[in-house]
């Protein structure tokens, strides 16, 4: 898996698949992929719908489990845990970000963001200044009061990334996190992650549809109907999104 | 564990679907506050008309005042017994009693039977809660009469300076009964001999009752009245006496507690599909929670708290609007009259005590944890990725 030069991978994926039954027919939404994530790394899955980018996002997040293959994530074999367990690895090593925010409507910006530190041993108060450090990275250090209700769709995703940095995890998960914004918001958005990584040193694994994020990404991979695409096949993949968006992405360097 | 502040504020997020909930809470908690208020006054005036250390005398085999009758003879010997506390003159503390059961007329136009007991100047002494509120008492052979406060205003001529009008005569009231809601406020008393004259009884008296001087003595008088063979005579508690009478409440007290307990159901199940919905509608963010790491218990244990949140406001609602219901029938219909097993009627001001809102509270938080875990146990048990999606 790795010498003494190279680090461990933060992700060590070896033949994991994935199949649903629905309706009767049973869809093999991942066929068995085998891949590595090294630490401080931005990398984005992308892929048609149906290909299978979310169901490896969620299975590398916990948030889903395999059929078969073998998973270590954050220097534990998900495997082996059991649900209740998985939640308390998922608290400790995982921030998530979805692509509809799903912050909790009832709390404030910064009891959004102070949740995960629930499941900590902090005091109330080292909750409440963590939390306002983390809104204060994502630039929404005036908003602490305010509820998602009154945010726009750009400031709640921000919310759900200070969220997600908050207990200094390990890996960050994010689900089409600008699927659900404008142009200028999602720019934003890709940005601030790209800065997580850059400062803090934040391993990110995306997924995404927008052609945007090959500028701000360290490595890409494709999928297509549940597999993971290799050599021609994902310089191909690579090539038609950078067609599709009229060749204004990729080649320009990481902001 | 989620904080406290996210089930309240998911309450108040919603504010008509927790009305809606909390409403059909309510409802349950006015019906059965009423209820066991109900019972428990009934319970209260007829219990707590037995004092501890009185015996009720009556001819053996007689179940009530009404259907046992006394000699003169006897009176006078039991009168003489050791052991009986004595007043301040020194006179035995034992009180002859005539009690019949005459039809009085309502002011709505109904016949009732109304218990009048006819008493001598002892009977005070021997029934210290028993007090003249209003007036003064009854002057022996005078045609005068004093009235309970329940039977005050829903008779015609029960009141302070009125004819009363029953047996062969016509009676003045010149006095008004209080005896901290006792079935003595149910009665009209009048002097024991004129009674007696007016009811052309061959025995001048029902029954006695009687004071004894110690526990000791109590117990010692009771077996010496039964063991006498010259008059045939039974003494009881009178605790015991009353706690007999109230026997015909128990039928009642079994209907409410069915009626409390059905609603109750109801109520849980009204409750539950609000809660359901409730849960339907946050499925991705149960899904959310999950996914950051609360636990299977933490997410039950907040859905939980919101139901008996729920419950609680249900309740506070429903108590108050007890309070309010029982006072404005106070007020309305002076109060509920049900016959007794003697067929007289007694009269009993509906009150909800604390006791029977404690009732209701625990009926309200059954409701909550009952109509509650249902939902609560589905949302804690959705696997993160499938509350996710159905999200």
């Amino acid at each position: 898996m790795s010498t003494d030069d190279t680090p461990i991978p933060v992700v060590a994926i070896r033949g994991v698949a994935r199949h649903y039954v629905r309706a009767a027919d049973d869809v093999q939404a991942l066929r068995p992929i085998s891949l590595d994530i090294l630490p401080g790394r931005f990398v984005a899955f992308m892929g048609p719908s149906g290909s299978g980018k979310s169901t490896l996002l969620n299975i590398i997040s916990g948030i889903d489990r395999p059929d078969e293959g073998a998973l270590l994530v954050a220097g534990e074999m998900l495997n082996d845990l059991d649900e209740d367990e998985l939640a308390e690895w998922r608290a400790r090593h995982v921030g998530l970000v979805f692509q509809f925010f799903n912050l909790i409507p009832v709390l404030s910006a910064r009891d959004n963001v102070a949740l995960p530190l629930l499941l900590t041993k902090l005091d109330r108060a080292e909750r409440t200044r963590r939390a306002e450090t983390a809104l204060r990275v994502v630039g929404l250090d005036h908003r602490l009061d305010h509820y998602p209700g009154t945010l726009s769709g750009g400031e709640q995703q921000r919310v759900a990334i200070a969220r997600a940095i908050v207990t200094d995890p390990d890996l960050i998960v994010a689900d089409e996190p600008t699927g659900d914004l404008d142009a200028r918001n999602a720019e934003d958005i890709l940005s601030l992650l790209r800065q997580l990584k850059n400062d803090f040193g934040k391993t990110i694994v995306m997924v995404t549809h927008d052609p945007r994020a090959l500028r701000f990404v360290d490595d890409v991979y494709h999928l297509d109907k549940g597999i993971l695409l290799e050599g021609e096949d994902a310089e191909r993949a690579g090539a038609a999104i950078r067609m599709a968006a009229g060749g204004h992405v990729g080649g320009g360097g990481h902001p | 564990m989620l904080p406290l502040s996210y089930s309240l504020r998911n309450v108040a997020a919603r504010p008509a679907r927790s009305l809606m909930t909390a409403g059909v809470v309510a409802l349950v908690v006015v019906a059965s506050s009423l209820f066991l208020g109900l019972i428990s006054s009934v319970k209260r005036t007829l219990i707590d008309s037995g004092d501890p250390m009185n015996l009720v005398v009556m001819r053996k085999g007689s179940d009530n005042d009404g259907s046992s009758q006394l000699s003169l003879e006897a009176y006078q010997a039991i009168r003489y017994f050791d052991g009986i506390a004595r007043d301040e003159d020194d006179q035995p503390m034992v009180s002859p009693q005539l009690v019949v059961q005459p039809f009085f007329r309502t002011r709505e136009g109904g016949r009732e039977n109304v218990l009048v007991r006819g008493v001598d100047e002892m009977a005070f002494a021997v029934h210290p809660a028993v007090r003249i509120a209003e007036g003064r008492m009854l002057q022996p052979s005078s045609g005068e009469a004093v009235v309970g406060r329940g039977v005050l205003g829903r008779y015609a001529g029960a009141a302070l300076g009125s004819e009363l009008e029953f047996g062969r005569g016509r009676w003045q009231v010149v006095g008004i009964l209080e005896a901290d809601g006792a079935s003595f406020e149910s009665e009209v008393w009048v002097d024991v001999r004129e009674l007696a004259n007016d009811a052309k009884r061959p025995f001048p008296y029902s029954g006695i009752r009687l004071r004894a001087a110690s526990p000791a003595d109590l117990v010692a008088l009771r077996k010496r009245i039964n063991d006498d063979p010259r008059y045939a005579l039974e003494a009881e508690l009178e605790t015991e006496y009353y706690a007999k009478q109230s026997e015909s409440a128990n039928t009642l007290y079994i209907l409410v507690v069915g009626i409390a307990v059905l609603s109750g159901i109801g109520a849980g199940f009204g409750a539950a599909n609000t809660m359901y919905a409730a849960v339907q509608a946050r499925t991705a963010e149960i899904g959310t929670l999950r996914s950051l790491g609360f636990s299977r218990a933490s997410i039950l244990s907040a859905f939980q708290i919101e139901a008996m949140a729920l419950s609680a406001i249900g309740f506070a609602i429903g108590a108050a609007s007890a309070i309010a219901l029982s006072a404005l029938l106070r007020v309305l219909m002076g109060g509920v009259a049900f016959a007794a097993s003697t067929f007289t009627t007694n009269v009993v001001t509906l009150r909800v005590t604390p006791s029977d809102l404690i009732g209701a509270f625990v009926l309200a938080m059954v409701i909550g944890l009952a109509g509650g875990f249902g939902p609560a146990w589905r949302a804690a048990r959705m696997r993160p990725i499938e509350a996710l999606r159905k999200g």
